[in-house]
Formats: C-alpha cells, structure tokens, sequence
C-alpha cells in the first residue's frame, strides 16, 4: 500500500513544502551583504547541481546493474534517472549563468565545476538520445555510455581545476554560503522530493511498457499460431 | 598467452588489409593535411601569446575529428559485411577484437599526428617549444592518442554490430572524449610555456589511460554481446502493433 | 535682573556628517515668547540635512534601488525557469500515460474481441 503510493506521496510532500521553503528564503533569510537579492537564487541552484550529479551516479550504477543482470527494472531506473539528470542539469545550467549575470555582469566564467556540469550534461544528453533514438540492440550501448559518462565526471573536474590553478584567474567562485544554512535545507528537501516522486512515477511508466510490450508480442504470436493450426 | 596471440593475428589480418589499399591511412592523413590549412587561415594571423592558447586547441581538435573519422571508416568494413558479428561467433577473446581494433585505430592517429604535429609547427611559431622537447610532445601525443582510440572503439564497435547510423557515432563520441583531449590540452598548453609541473602531466596521463583502458576493455563484451533479450522483445512488441504509443 | 525671554540662542546642532556646516541652515521651533516661562524648553533644535546631502543620499538609493530591481529580474527568470522544467517534465509524463493508457485500452479490446 505504501510502496504503491510512495511516488504520490513524495510529489504531494514537495508540494506542501515547497512554499514553505520559499517563504522562508524570502521572508526569513537577511539579504546577503556582498551579493544581495540575486542570492536568493543560490537557495535552488545549489540543490540542482547536486542533484543532476545524484542522477548521473544512479544512471551509471543502474546501467551496470543492467548489463550484468539484464534486469528490466534496472533500465528502466537508468532512463528514469537520466531524463530527471537532464531536467536538473538544464536547470543548473540556466539558473546558473542567471545568477552570475546578476552578481558579476558575466554569464559564463569557464571554471570547473561549470564546465564539468556541462560536459556532464551533454554526456546524459547524448543516452537519452541513443535510448529514445537509437537503433533496436542499442540499450546495451546507453549502458556502456552511462558508465562512461559516470567515470568521466572526475576526470573532468580534476583536467579543469588543474588548468585553473595553472592560469589563476581573478574570479572569485562563489562557494558555499556561511550563514544561510538554515533556509537551505527545506530547498533541498523539496526539490529532493520532488525528483524523486517523478522518477518513482516515471520508473512505474517504463516497466508497463515494457510489459505491454511483452504482452503485445504474446498476443501477435497467439494469433499467429491460431492462423496456421495445422490439425 | 593466448590473448596476446590472437590479438597479435588479428592486427596482422587489419594491417594486410589496410596494405592493400592504404585506404583508412591516406585519407585521415589527407584529412590532417586539410585540417591544418584551415588552421592556417583561420588562426594564422594570431599574435605569439594567443597562439599558446591556439595551438592546443588546434591540434586536439584536429585529433577528435581525425579520430571520428578513423573509427568510422576502420568498422565500416566490418558493418558492410557483417563480419564484426562472426567474430563474435568466432572462438575469439572478446578483448582480443577489442585491443587489435584499438591498435590499428591507435596506428592510423599516429601517423595522422605525425603529419599534424610538424605542420603546426611551421605555421605557428608559438608552438616552437613543442620542436624543442621532442620526445617529451611524441609522448603526449602517444598518451592522448591512446585515450581517445581507448573511447572510442568501444563505442564504435557497439554502433557497428548493430544496424546503427554513423551520424550517432559523433553524437556519443564527442561528449565522451572530451575528457581526455580537455588533459591533454592542459597538458599541452603547460608544454608551450614552458610551465615547471608540465613533466608531471605524462604520470597524469598516463594514469587516466590506464582507466580508460581497462574500462574500454572491461565493458567490451557486455556492450557488444549482451544479451539479445530485452531488445528484441521491445522490438517485436513495437511492429506488432504498428507502433502505437510507448 | 532675571532675563524675561528664554534662552533662545542655538545650541550647537550634532555633526550631520562630513558636510561643512558652513551652509547648514538650522530649523529651529520656537517656543512662543508668551509661554516660554510656563513651558520648560524640551524642543531641542531639528538639525536638517544640507541641499548636497540629500541629493548624495537619493542618488544612491536609486542605484540601490535599481540594483535590487534588477536583482529580482533575475530571482523571477530563474524560479519561472525551474518551475517552467518541473512543469514540463510532469507535462511529458501525463502524456506518456495517456498513451499508455490507450494502448492498454486496445490490447484489452484485442483480447476480448475474437474470443
């Protein structure tokens, strides 16, 4: 009973606390000294970042999970897990640049965890295309790039940070805030919500489908067999 | 060992066949040649300082697409004929396809960078440092190379053995490679000022080889064989009924 | 002989700031003469602000002004955008239930048909 309606529930408790969350980033938090209103954008930012990263690592486990086991629910959860990554990641990307433009007047600054979402970003891109797209023995395929893809990300991080640290530049990156915590978790916790209510919701779409599918094929045969009775 | 015997046959038989008509070598090496003259006349006119930042760029972009190029074409012949698949039939260690493909790929980059590398060098005088310190750039570019063919076979074997389109190798290639080509154009960019920690950078890139590597290898047959299961349901479930909604 | 009016020079008004008092006008209220005997002297002077001051401190609250506004532009582009994806996504997944919803709907009716 609990399981069948976890995903609702999820999505009903990030309703419930998502305008709370908002109130208390407006109402309650003080304006931060240095970078002002635009700040409060970090509040949702932040959580997204993590998130797509969260997605990326289930897809790339799930993915391995699947071609050892050739388990349908583990593509399923693959899939699931990369379009909710590319729905966060398109969020950090586009919130991001919004919140630079605010605070330093400069969109893209190239630095690595930038740069490291992007490329990230594109990498589930490029699976959700091959998954959606491609040609009919490709899942293993998606798989392979998920863990790729999933392996990439530290690579990545650590080429950008060492080129930074090689050509200092004199950007301050924005880390975390010191004194805002407070606000930042009922964020989080919404948006984590959320995520996952729609990755429940969207992981139960898959695996009917896929079942439906088997049962077409059932059917088909079924009438195949009943054309061609022989006695 | 065996693994090595049937990996030392195959590139045997990829390399008499690639004699034959030196088809895959002239045109990535033809492709080389034309990727530095669209440097030169986009870029040439650039001042020193902003050539270092230029010639890194230059010459791991012409890899990536050079590289594209190579895979493609090295298993177009095996796609033509379905051989990959009787291979894979064929009483042959999975990895043993897997690291002959690699190293014929590895060999037709080389001798493309080999034209690449020395052209650069004469039309930017900004990557003279690269002339300097010869066996150190014959190095990174060995490493980079490596990284990229180590990618990339994978994934074009996997588009190969099924009925894929070429357009999708590009798609996964690129996002997928950009790791390596970004350390190697760190790694370049500390070679072409004279940075004192570029020395470091080979055990880095050496370090990231390894791991792509071995995952290449390690997740070869997975990809490629698999199983046939779960596809191939889908695939009847979705003409039986003419494709209605999924 | 006690002085009949009150002591009604100026006390000397607080610094208004780096301003130079050279032009502060000072406005003063005056107890009225008739009552300054019955009435002990509470009004302190209302020391006000020179014509340069106030100008320096309105241009500086409209570029406060102008930068929150801004602010919030981007504050409400970026939760529309966030929203706007959730929104989408949960748009998509309705769809793919309507489809599936009628694909079950048909196989069932191949199901019950001939038999």
């Amino acid at each position: 009973m609990i399981r069948r309606f976890l995903p609702d529930g999820m999505l009903l408790a990030s309703a419930v606390i998502f305008p709370y969350s908002v109130a208390r980033i407006f109402l309650d938090t003080p304006i931060e000294r240095t970078m002002g209103t635009a700040f409060k954008i970090f509040f949702f930012h932040v959580p997204m970042g993590w998130l797509t990263m969260l997605m990326a690592v289930i897809c790339g486990v799930a993915a391995a999970i699947e071609l050892r086991r050739r388990s349908m629910t583990a593509s399923a959860v693959a899939l699931a897990a990369a379009e909710l990554g590319f729905v966060c990641g398109l969020g950090v990307l586009l919130t991001g640049p919004i919140w630079g433009n605010a605070t330093w007047g400069k969109p893209w600054t190239g630095d690595a965890r930038q740069m490291s979402t992007a490329l990230l970003w594109l990498v589930i891109a490029a699976y959700l295309l091959i998954r959606h797209y491609g040609p009919s023995g490709s899942k293993r395929l998606a798989a392979g790039l998920a863990i790729f893809g999933a392996v990439d990300v530290p690579i990545i991080y650590y080429a950008v940070k060492l080129w930074k640290t090689t050509h200092p530049t004199t950007e301050v990156v924005g880390s975390l805030p010191p004194a805002l915590w407070a606000a930042f978790w009922p964020g989080l916790g919404a948006i984590l919500l959320c995520t996952f209510g729609l990755m429940g919701l969207r992981i139960r779409q898959l695996v009917l489908a896929e079942q439906l599918d088997e049962a077409w094929v059932r059917v088909s045969d079924r009438e195949a067999t009943d054309g061609t009775d022989p006695t | 060992m065996v693994l090595l015997r049937q990996i030392r046959l195959l590139l045997l038989a990829e390399l008499r066949q690639e004699v034959r008509s030196f088809e895959v070598v002239l045109t990535s090496a033809f492709f080389s040649v034309v990727m530095m003259a669209l440097f030169a006349l986009s870029l040439g006119a650039l001042p020193v300082e902003s050539q270092l930042m230029a010639v890194p760029g230059a010459l791991w972009l012409s890899v990536a697409f050079v590289g594209s190029l190579t895979l493609t074409r090295v298993f177009d012949r095996e796609r033509e004929s379905d051989t990959l698949r009787a291979l894979l039939v064929g009483p042959v260690n999975r990895m043993a396809i897997y690291f002959s493909k690699a190293a014929v790929a590895l060999l037709v980059l080389l001798l493309a960078t080999a034209v690449l590398v020395p052209g650069l060098i004469v039309i930017f005088p900004g990557a003279a440092p690269m002339a300097e310190r010869p066996l150190f750039s014959a190095a990174m570019v060995l490493l980079g190379c490596v990284g990229y063919v180590a990618v990339g076979t994978l994934f074009a074997a996997g588009l190969a053995a099924g009925s894929g389109k070429n357009v999708l190798l590009s798609l996964i290639l690129h996002p997928l490679t950009t790791p390596v080509l970004m350390f190697n154009l760190v790694a370049t960019r500390a070679l072409l000022e004279a940075h004192p920690g570029a020395d470091a950078y080979l055990g880095r890139l050496a370090a990231v080889d390894v791991v792509l590597v071995v995952l290449g290898a390690w997740l070869f047959e997975p990809v490629l064989v698999g199983g046939g299961g779960g596809g191939a349901a889908a695939a009847a479930g979705r003409r039986a009924r003419g494709g209605a909604g999924r | 002989m006690e002085p009949i009016l009150p002591d009604l020079t100026p006390e000397p008004a607080p610094e208004p700031g780096s301003e130079a008092p050279a032009q502060a006008e000072v406005a003063k209220t005056e107890a009225p003469s008739e009552d300054a005997k019955s009435v002990p002297d509470e009004y302190a002077p209302v020391a006000g602000r020179s014509l340069k001051e106030v100008e320096q401190v309105r241009m500086l609250e409209s570029v406060a002004a102008q930068k929150v506004a801004r602010d919030y532009q981007h504050v409400i582009w970026a939760y529309g955008i966030l929203w706007a994806l959730f929104a989408g996504y949960g748009i998509f997944l309705w769809r793919r239930s309507a489809r599936l919803r009628a694909d079950m709907d048909a196989l069932r009716r191949e199901l019950d048909g001939p038999a």
